[in-house]
């Protein structure tokens, strides 16, 4: 049990320091001065102790919504596979469920965007509701897919299976649900071919369209939820599709979790420096590939079993 | 030894071509001139004599069709030496042609003498590719254009039967090892097969692949298109040569398939021809111009020639396909002449000639005209005869001798639309129009003659008993 | 591992209709013929076939290396439009594909049954021949066309690869001096693009 919250905790402690990993390497990419690794903390703490304004125009939406957002994926940090051996994990919990509280947060996220009542708002929250609604039919097929190669719908069991025995005769399909998911890793953690967290362009901001009238401690805590969703599905990576390590002794466990979170974030920088942000209407397409090979890797798992 | 002499024309011709004097024009037809060596060395040969190992084999049936396309090489490049005085070419063109007809020429040797289908797929792309760049020689945008369209084309066709080779190959490999793309080997063993379902997905497979190389059903209209851009000697090499090397292909295929499931083949054919027919009969109806018009009628002919040696009619079919190979190239070159002034006249193109070249020419091309739709001396009315002779013959043992009957009638009609078309085609030729003086050459009578003996020969009861004992 | 192989041509095979860019998609040709090179080199090891061995080293060098070099090289030199839109729309494809795939996928059942070999293999190399016309059909430009032979071509060496273990040394030959061919063609096609009338 101890194990089980304090890697829970572990998660929600590194969360934001992944984000300014990924900045630091972009910024290091590009022949900038890397920002500090621990800026994110810098920030959280800076934004803890500013005043909070709320405009007069809201309701109580916006006193709530933070909040709102953050519990469900808090939730779901309790439902993801296991990082270390031994620990305790939820094991029924399947894909539909951690898609519904991921939405569900996603969902808040758009009513504050909205409860605002300033045309960034509105925009921005369209502009989300248009991604994630491509967003989930690809992970619930791409979760499900690589369940059902684990051989338990149960995304925590899954993990656990896929570590302890690996599915060497469905390579392929994994390999297409592996391609699927990281596409669903860019798209719904706002990174950057389809939108870009640094800039506040009104043409393409479509994360910071959302949160831009709230300040203070809500900011604070909307901030950590987008780090969390991070974590949240760079960790899910980590543990479905690259399922190794789970063996061996606690410490050396917890290295090699927290390595392949950061080769997940050195990936996604590289990606970063070396792509153009897509326009929005071209964002459909890559999902669209997404779609697809999430639905190749459930075929291809069901009717050649490969 | 003797494949050193079956490829020395074309490779003499390619290094030839390289030469770069005005004069080589005239020289590189006599240089085609040679593969009457490698002729008769295979006609002296026993049957079957087997070539480089296994790779190729020399049969009767192999020699039959070499010797109509050497013939055919022959009278086209004979043909090739006054191209520029019907055509806009420029002299470097002239070479390139030669060269590519020459690359072209090898791959055709190599399939038609083929026995193995890997081998047979070789020449074949090789040869479609060559013709890629024949047709291009032709400096216009179209030509280009259609250059482009026939690579796509054709490439696509052509890798449809190496998907049905490797399919065919693969149902016969646990029984025959490397041996299973020998058509002799499979032709032997066929009936040991474990999975016969998979060799005639990959027979069928081969089967539309060549089809839409011949231009067959659903895709009628490129061959046509394609014929009309470029120059008069390429619609001539691929109604000679390569429809032949298409043809024995599917000679050599459908003959093993016959052997495990026959039913299943003829109504695959038949169908497959039928609609060909239909289609391309109102299509030749529509026909403007010549090319256009001979192009459809090959279609025809391909369909016809599938159709008897499907049937179990080998000599009609063969009859029919030497017949269709000695005149549909000698009608092409003489389009060269019959269009040279303007560019579609179809009415009085028989009219104008002066001397005694123009009067033989003139008289040739009529009889060819007439004989393509089957007017009796020619062998084609027999071929189509002993044809459906043959489809009667087969329809006799089953059921279905009513609907046979009645589709052969469909048949007839269908084919008396297209002996219309060419009838009043051959009137407005003959009667039809102005006089316009069209000049003729002696090398393009010397090809028609030699094309339109060999037709002749075709009917001497020698060369049907040889016919014949092709089985 | 062989697995692993045909599951990236098949993903390289499908990002590839969706590329709108001329140089991508000669990247993806790349690394498409990449993976079916280390494949066939892979298969030849596991079964002991040298010939499967070398066919595959050829494809290495002839089609992982000089043909995608080439094309480069001609598309750069002819100036050939890099901006290639599919004609089928993103929203269409993503409906068309995975139907092909299912279509496929089914068709392919009984042949795949009938051989001693993987039946996913045949089932992916089978689907992968009909993408390839996808992408054939969707370009109005002749370069991606010709990208889509090429790959039309790599699919049907999968095939035979997969299918059969490898055909005779000859044919293989035979068939990637074809290609070569088929090279030469493209690129006298391309030079005397100057035309008259």
């Amino acid at each position: 049990m101890i194990l089980y919250l304090s890697t829970i905790i572990l998660l929600v402690v590194i969360s934001p320091l992944l984000l300014s990993f990924i900045t630091q390497i972009k910024m290091f990419i590009t022949f900038k001065k890397p920002i500090s690794i621990f800026q994110g903390y810098r920030n959280f703490s800076k934004l803890m102790s500013k005043e909070t304004i709320i405009s007069e125009e809201t309701s109580a939406v916006t006193r709530v919504a933070p909040f709102l957002i953050l519990s469900p994926l808090l939730t779901v940090l309790f439902l993801l596979p296991p990082i270390v051996k031994g620990a305790y994990y939820v094991s029924f919990v399947d894909a539909f469920t951690i898609t519904g509280l991921i939405s569900l947060s996603t969902f808040f996220l758009m009513l504050l965007g909205l409860d605002s009542a300033s045309s960034f708002g509105g925009m921005g929250s369209s502009r989300e509701a248009f991604i994630s609604a491509l967003v989930e039919p690809a992970m619930i097929l791409t979760v499900f897919s690589v369940s059902m190669m684990a051989g338990n719908l149960g995304i925590g069991q899954a993990g656990v299976n896929l570590a302890s025995s690996f599915p060497q005769k469905h390579m392929a399909s994994f390999l297409f649900s592996a391609i699927s998911f990281f596409i669903l890793l860019i798209a719904e953690n706002g990174r950057i071919p389809v939108d870009n967290p640094q800039t506040h362009l009104e043409v393409t901001m479509i994360h910071e369209a959302m949160i831009l009238d709230i300040t203070g401690v809500y900011l604070a805590i909307v901030e950590m939820a987008s780090s969390i969703k991070f974590i949240i599905f760079a960790s899910l990576f980590a543990s479905l599709f690259m399922p190794f390590g789970l063996q061996f002794s606690v410490p050396i466990a917890l290295m090699i979790f927290i390595a392949k979170l950061l080769i997940i974030c050195i990936a996604i920088a590289l990606l970063e420096a070396s792509t153009a942000k897509l326009r929005l209407f071209k964002v459909p397409n890559l999902l669209g590939i997404s779609i697809v090979f999430a639905f190749l890797s459930l075929i291809t798992f069901y009717v050649l079993g490969a | 030894m003797i494949i050193f002499f079956l490829l020395l024309p074309a490779i003499l011709m390619f290094i030839v071509s390289f030469v770069k004097t005005d004069k080589i024009a005239n020289l590189l037809p006599f240089v085609s001139f040679t593969i009457i060596i490698p002729n008769i060395m295979l006609f002296k040969l026993p049957y079957p004599y087997h070539l480089m190992g296994n790779y190729l084999i020399v049969d009767k049936l192999g020699d039959y069709v070499f010797l109509v396309s050497s013939v055919v090489s022959i009278g086209v490049s004979l043909a090739l030496m006054t191209l520029h005085k019907h055509v806009n070419i420029k002299k470097r063109a002239y070479n390139r042609f030669y060269r590519f007809f020459a690359l072209f020429w090898l791959g055709l040797i190599l399939s038609t003498l083929s026995n193995n289908m890997g081998i047979y797929w070789v020449g074949l792309e090789f040869a479609t590719l060559s013709t890629v760049y024949m047709i291009k020689i032709n400096y216009t945008s179209t030509a280009h254009k259609e250059a482009w369209n026939y690579m796509i084309v054709d490439t696509i066709a052509i890798s449809i039967i190496l998907f049905g080779i490797i399919l065919i190959y693969a149902s016969a490999k646990p029984l025959l090892g490397d041996n299973a793309m020998n058509f002799n080997a499979l032709l032997a063993h066929i009936k040991e097969i474990k999975m016969p379902f998979l060799f005639e997905i990959g027979f069928a497979i081969t089967t539309v692949g060549m089809f839409i190389k011949l231009g067959m059903f659903p895709m009628n209209l490129w061959l046509a298109d394609i014929e009309r851009a470029s120059f008069y000697p390429v619609p001539a090499l691929f109604s000679g040569i390569l429809e032949s090397a298409v043809m024995i292909g599917f000679f050599r295929f459908s003959k093993i398939v016959m052997q495990i499931d026959f039913t299943q083949l003829f109504g695959f054919v038949f169908i497959y021809s039928f609609l060909t027919i239909f289609i391309v009969a109102f299509l030749i109806y529509r026909a403007k111009d010549f090319i256009r018009l001979f192009s459809f009628s090959g279609i025809e002919h391909m369909a016809l020639i599938a159709l008897f040696w499907v049937s179990g009619g080998t000599f009609a079919a063969l009859l029919h396909f030497g017949a269709h190979a000695f005149l549909k190239p000698s009608l092409f070159l003489s389009t060269g002449v019959l269009e040279s002034k303007g560019k579609y006249h179809m009415a009085g193109a028989l009219r104008g000639y002066k001397g005694i070249k123009g009067k033989i020419f003139w008289f040739i091309v009529g009889l060819f005209l007439l004989a393509i739709v089957s007017v009796p001396p020619s062998p084609m009315f027999f071929s189509e005869i002993y044809g459906f002779g043959a489809m009667i013959n087969m329809a006799k043992h089953t059921h279905h001798m009513l609907a046979m009957i009645a589709a052969i009638a469909f048949l007839l009609i269908l084919l008396s639309i297209i002996f219309y078309r060419f009838t009043a085609i051959y009137q407005s030729m003959k009667y039809g129009g102005t006089q316009e003086e069209k000049k003729v050459y002696s090398s393009e009578i010397i090809a028609l003659i030699i094309l339109a003996v060999s037709l002749a020969l075709l009917l001497l009861p020698q060369s049907m008993e040889y016919l014949r004992s092709i089985s | 591992m062989d697995n692993f192989l045909i599951g990236l041509f098949l993903a390289t095979l499908i990002i590839s209709i969706f590329t709108a860019r001329l140089y991508r998609l000669i990247f993806w040709y790349f690394v498409n013929s990449l993976m079916l090179g280390l494949l066939a080199v892979f298969i030849g090891i596991k079964v002991h076939d040298n010939a499967l061995i070398v066919s595959g080293a050829i494809t290495l060098v002839l089609k992982a290396l000089i043909i995608p070099y080439v094309l480069k090289y001609l598309s750069k030199k002819f100036h050939l439009q890099r901006q290639i839109t599919p004609n089928i729309k993103v929203h269409y494809s993503v409906i068309l594909i995975p139907a092909i795939l299912v279509f496929t996928f089914f068709i392919a059942e009984p042949i795949s049954h009938m051989l001693q070999a993987n039946p996913n293999d045949i089932s992916i190399s089978i689907s992968s021949l009909f993408l390839t016309l996808i992408l054939m059909m969707e370009h109005n430009h002749v370069a991606p066309k010709i990208i889509g032979f090429l790959t039309l071509d790599n699919a049907l060496f999968l095939l035979g690869i997969t299918a059969t273990n490898g055909m005779p040394m000859l044919v293989e030959l035979g068939v990637f001096f074809d290609i070569l061919m088929a090279i030469v063609i493209i690129n006298l096609l391309f030079k005397d693009t100057g035309v008259k009338a």
